[in-house]
């Protein structure tokens, strides 16, 4: 459903190719996880899924379509969830607002039994739910984040490093959410990790580096994972 | 994606930035309340040069050219007939005011003796008028005149009023734009992230504007009702104030037109200097209203399109960036 082809980039004004000549397809149905050194450029490379930076070489085509040329308002809008590294919810607004605000922006429509439902299974009680951003903790912001990126139903989704700061219980509860998506509702899922427990539950595994994509197949260990999965 | 949704996160937006939206709201109450001051009070100057125009310049009198020319008068002061010269019997008066052109007409004893004062439906009969009486037998030597000093005399203060409401409009006008195109341009820095936020979610940019111009609008609406309100109450004493210094300041002093009819001709037509009462009363009425209403719509817009260049300035990713 979104496949890359000969993507090459470069910050603007910078001399450090990021990516040279990636080759990448991601299909519905499936989780994927991006792993790789800080500075990688995993962060980048979502945003270019997302639409919100364009690649400087090569074309990201969603369904066909080549990105560049689509109206990528609507695009981010209704085809792609993203939950960002640095989560990017609105400080001053409840969490409920949040939610609600993506649901009216993607066209679906705010629907607030749905958003408090929704952000109960992320474990974020109503009173939570009705609290300012500023007045909620980390890992529970990071539920709001995923929360939002679901809340319209999109067929991708993309999440940087989205269990961060969540303690392995919830990091599980929310990787069966993830799984769950995949797996039954057929959405394409796209996780940027560092956590090897995040990588186990993937149907793909990605390592970038040094702009190239490598993929990780069952033939080759993640050696922190196998340690973790026996316990 | 429907509008009530943008305006209701526009309303949301107004309640999150409590501090900076109260700062916006007096200003923009400031702003609007000079305007409604200066407007209403040029409006009603305006009403009271009309009406004073109308009234003075209705009134018409034969006036002897041989006295003004001889006595060395200013042409423009009014004079009246010679008393050496043939004043116009009663039977002559009465035929002259019987014209299309005169509403009613007085006789009036004077030292020259009996003379007449013709009150003309509309002061732009005057010609037509003095044709008529040329017609009907006037001789050339006299002038059918308006009383043109009485009218400069009594306008005079009300006219420098008028400059100045006038004068003070433009420069809060002028001034009003630029404080608030800076206040939206701080605006729209401060809500960058947040701008960003909304557009990384895919709304466009158009009705991130529109959510900022709606607040504008808000804010300027509830100015609007306050401002008018408050100018309401203030454009009264303020124009009754500065009046008062152009009545002392000027030598002239005016008086109503009937004061200065009967005084004229108790004085023999000498141009009495007796205070007289003048008024400029002020009531905000719709056509005012109206204008304030434009004037501030035009201001919110002026923010509107500001905003719009702002955010059109920057991609989401790059506010985004810019944050981490
Ligand atoms: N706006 C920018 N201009 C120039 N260089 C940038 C910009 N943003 C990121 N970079 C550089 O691009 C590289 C890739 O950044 P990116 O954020 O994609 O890394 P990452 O893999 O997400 O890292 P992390 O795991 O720390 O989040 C980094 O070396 C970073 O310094
Ligand atoms: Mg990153």
């Amino acid at each position: 459903m979104l496949a890359l082809k000969n993507i090459s980039y470069k910050y603007e004004g910078t001399n450090r190719t990021i990516f040279k000549d990636v080759n990448l397809e991601f299909s519905p149905g499936k989780v994927y996880t991006i792993v790789g050194k800080s500075g990688a450029g995993k962060s980048t490379l979502l945003a270019l899924l997302s639409g919100l930076d364009v690649a400087t070489s090569g074309e990201i085509a969603y369904n066909g379509e080549n990105l560049a040329k689509m109206n990528r308002n609507k695009y981010r809008a209704r085809q792609i969830g993203m939950v960002f590294q640095s989560l990017n919810l609105i400080p001053t607004a409840t969490a409920l607002d949040n939610i609600i605000l993506s649901m009216n922006i993607s066209g679906v429509g705010g629907n607030k039994p749905r958003a408090l439902e929704l952000l109960k299974t992320m474990g974020i009680s109503p009173e939570k739910s009705n609290r300012k951003i500023l007045k909620l903790s980390g890992g529970e912001q990071q539920r709001i984040a995923i929360a939002r990126a679901i809340a319209h139903n999109p067929p991708l989704i993309v999440a940087d490093e989205p269990t961060g700061n969540l303690d392995k219980e919830t990091e599980s509860k929310v990787l069966k959410i993830f799984e769950n998506i995949a797996h039954e509702q057929g959405k394409c899922v796209i996780i940027v990790t560092h956590s090897k427990r995040v990588a186990a539950v993937a149907d793909e595994v990605w390592h970038v580096e040094k702009g190239v994509f490598r993929r990780f197949d069952g033939t080759i260990n993640l050696p922190q994972t196998q340690k973790r999965r026996k316990k | 994606m429907n509008v009530a949704f943008l305006l209701n996160h526009a309303v949301l937006n107004l309640g999150k930035n409590k501090g900076r939206n109260i700062l916006l709201l007096g200003i923009t109450f400031a702003i609007i309340t000079a305007i409604v001051v200066a407007l209403s009070i040029f409006n009603a100057t305006n009403v009271v040069i009309d009406e004073t125009r109308t009234s003075l310049q209705s009134a018409v009198r034969l006036v002897s050219q041989m006295q003004a020319v001889g006595g060395g008068q200013n042409n423009t002061q009014m004079i009246a007939g010679n008393q050496s010269q043939a004043t116009f019997t009663a039977e002559e008066l009465a035929n002259f005011a019987n014209s299309q052109f005169v509403q009613g007409w007085d006789l009036q004893e004077s030292p020259r003796g009996t003379e007449g004062i013709f009150y003309l439906v509309n002061p732009a009969m005057l010609a037509d008028f003095e044709a008529e009486l040329r017609s009907k037998g006037l001789p050339e030597n006299y002038a059918v005149r308006t009383d043109e000093a009485a009218f400069a005399s009594i306008v005079a203060p009300v006219e420098s009023l008028q400059n100045l409401a006038m004068t003070f409009l433009v420069v809060v006008v002028a001034l009003g734009a630029v404080i608030m195109a800076l206040l939206s341009v701080i605006a729209i820095r401060e809500r960058k992230y947040e701008i960003g936020v909304l557009r990384a979610m895919g709304l466009k940019k158009q009705k991130v504007a529109f959510i900022i111009w709606a607040e504008t609008v808000i804010i300027t609406a509830i100015c609007f009702v306050l401002g008018l309100t408050a100018g309401n109450f203030l454009s009264q004493p303020i124009s009754d104030n500065i009046l008062a210094g152009q009545l002392s300041n000027a030598e002239i002093t005016a008086t109503t037109l009937a004061e200065r009819i009967a005084n004229e001709s108790a004085n023999g037509g000498e141009t009495p200097n007796i205070s007289g009462n003048l008024q400029v009363d002020i009531a905000i009425n719709f056509v005012t209203a109206a204008q304030i209403l434009a004037i501030s719509l035009l201001l919110a817009s002026l923010v509107g399109i500001i905003s719009v260049s702002q955010i059109t300035k920057s991609e989401p990713i790059k506010i985004l960036m810019e944050r981490t």
